[in-house]
């Protein structure tokens, strides 16, 4: 292979991931774009470009309602999955046990399972049992499928500790509970915060699952799939705007924070 | 035991619901009791009274997706296995961080681009170089845009994933024998990363299955989807055991898609760097 054709492929290469990147953020730059008109109907490029629609969705209520009803899912979501998900990672991950195999093909399986019909099953679930679904009821959605993902991001990290650690303290007379503060709980630290950040972001973004189990609660995705087929006005994507930078704000707030959580003892 | 919590709560909400689910599909129609005599009669009638056009429309659909997804992924994943250093590092947050901003906040920002007249492409055009243009929002080929967009990244990483594994060394060894491009993808690349190219394959088409915005969003009803179809039977129709045996066929697909490839790759061995 001559030089003149390898470089022809990098910038080849090059050139094709610009255009996938730029795919990618197309549909998220339009709707800034659109956020930015004063006028009911849609008519890019706008005469005037205004930021009246944030002025407006700042001081509604429905606003307010909607980020309170995802947050607090959210932070259900992330409290009960990272304290199950931790349990989860070390018998995924790295206990020897018989019934390991099975037990981790159980958790692959909500991954590997369309969302839209798990919500439904759960629908009908709730609906047998007699509960009313509401805010609490989508979080209990939540749990179920993001358990498995942050079971799967902690146990990657889990990989490469090493058994001998522990066995080594309990050899030198350490107890259960030392071990597991001293040991276990430092090395699942980054996995732990990685995963509550994944819990977060999956729980704050998630439709499909939402739709069928928040019943009269509305989360922030919900509101925006029903207004953009009807009612449309800039409103809408100046919320869609909102919401999604104030999940930013919280991840980089978190991410901030980070060295605070997984400082070495 | 540390398994137990996770085992616990996947036992109660994700085996215990599908048990439920299974028992309506087989509850008499319009019925909301579980005690009902046994009867075969939703999944005739899912046979018989049209039904398997949306789950056709579904399975057609999921399946063109993900092979669409994989034609993409090939070669971004292999011009993001050529990058070096930082530069790699910034390109794959850059292309992760939307799996994180909601479905419904993206597919909605499609539709506005590609909105007839007003919209951002529509409007772009007629402004910068005053020609007017279609649209293709509210078909079945923008749903499938749409799906393929949302859709792209659960491929390209286990893919990227698969091709991380080859090692260097070995590409090099063949193209010092003299292998040509061609033969180097045929006889290493593609081998090597089929199991992540499996996964994402099998990730893409299962939750494209149940994939229901992207139609709405930006098919305009053009087409029903399975997971539509059942809704409407929960809701509407009020035929709890109808919508039921409609899940349980969806479902059916999907454990005989999942379950032989779980049987045969190594979660240890794709995970473990």
């Amino acid at each position: 292979m001559t030089g003149s054709n390898n470089s022809a492929l990098r910038v080849l290469r090059s050139m094709w991931l610009l255009v996938v990147l730029l795919l990618l953020y197309v549909p998220i730059a339009s709707v800034v774009l659109a956020s930015l008109a004063n006028t009911r109907y849609m008519r890019f490029p706008h005469r005037v470009w205004s930021l009246d629609a944030y002025a407006q969705a700042l001081g509604t209520y429905t606003t307010a309602n909607l980020h309170l009803t995802s947050l607090s899912i959210a932070v259900a979501v992330v409290i009960v999955s990272v304290i199950i998900a931790s349990f989860g990672a070390l018998a995924f991950a790295r206990y020897d046990w018989a019934g390991r195999k099975l037990f981790r093909r159980l958790v692959l399986l909500p991954v590997f399972f369309p969302q839209p019909v798990l919500g439904l099953a759960l629908l009908l679930y709730l609906t047998a049992l007699g509960i009313v679904p509401d805010w609490k009821t989508a979080a209990f959605a939540h749990i179920v499928w993001v358990v498995p993902i942050v079971t799967l991001v902690i146990s990657i990290r889990l990989y490469h500790y090493d058994v001998a650690q522990e066995e080594a303290a309990f050899d030198l007379g350490a107890t259960r509970l030392q071990v597991f503060r001293e040991i276990t709980l430092p090395a699942l630290a980054p996995g732990i915060v990685s995963g509550a950040l994944f819990a977060f972001l999956l729980s704050w973004s998630n439709l499909p699952i939402s739709v069928f189990t928040s019943g009269a609660d509305t989360t922030l995705p919900e509101w925006l799939y029903s207004r953009t087929a009807t009612n449309y006005s800039p409103l809408v994507p100046a919320v869609a705007v909102i919401g999604t930078a104030a999940s930013a704000a919280i991840v980089l707030l978190a991410a901030a924070l980070r060295p605070v959580f997984t400082r070495k003892r | 035991m540390t398994s137990l919590p996770v085992a616990l709560l996947l036992a109660a909400g994700f085996l215990a619901p599908i048990a439920i689910v299974a028992i309506y599909s087989i509850m008499p129609a319009r019925t909301f009791v579980l005690t009902g005599s046994v009867t075969p009669e939703n999944y005739v009638a899912a046979f018989t009274e049209g039904y398997w056009r949306p789950l056709m429309w579904s399975v057609s659909g999921a399946l063109l997706t993900t092979i669409l997804c994989l034609l993409l992924a090939w070669p971004t994943a292999k011009a993001l296995k050529s990058l070096e250093g930082y530069r790699a590092t910034f390109v794959t947050i850059l292309i992760a961080l939307p799996i994180f901003i909601s479905e419904s906040v993206r597919l909605f920002g499609f539709s506005l681009f590609l909105m007839p007249a007003g919209g951002i492409l529509a409007g772009t055009m007629d402004a910068a170089f005053d020609v007017s243009i279609g649209s293709i929002l509210n078909t079945r080929t923008a749903a499938l845009l749409g799906m393929v967009y949302v859709h792209f990244p659960f491929v390209l990483f286990p893919l990227l994933l698969g091709l991380s594994q080859i090692p260097e060394e070995q590409r090099e060894a063949a193209r010092d024998l003299g292998a040509s491009n061609w033969q180097l993808m045929r006889e290493i690349d593609a081998p090597l990363a089929a199991p992540g190219a499996l996964i994402g394959a099998l990730f893409c088409f299962v939750l494209a299955l149940g994939a229901n915005a992207e139609m709405r969003i930006l098919g305009g009803q053009s087409v029903t989807v399975i997971t539509h179809a059942i809704e409407q039977r929960f809701n509407y129709a009020q035929d709890w055991p109808m919508g039921a045996a409609l899940t349980m066929l969806v479902i059916a697909i999907t454990a005989l898609l999942v379950l032989p490839v779980f049987r045969r790759i190594d979660i240890d061995r794709l995970i473990r760097r």
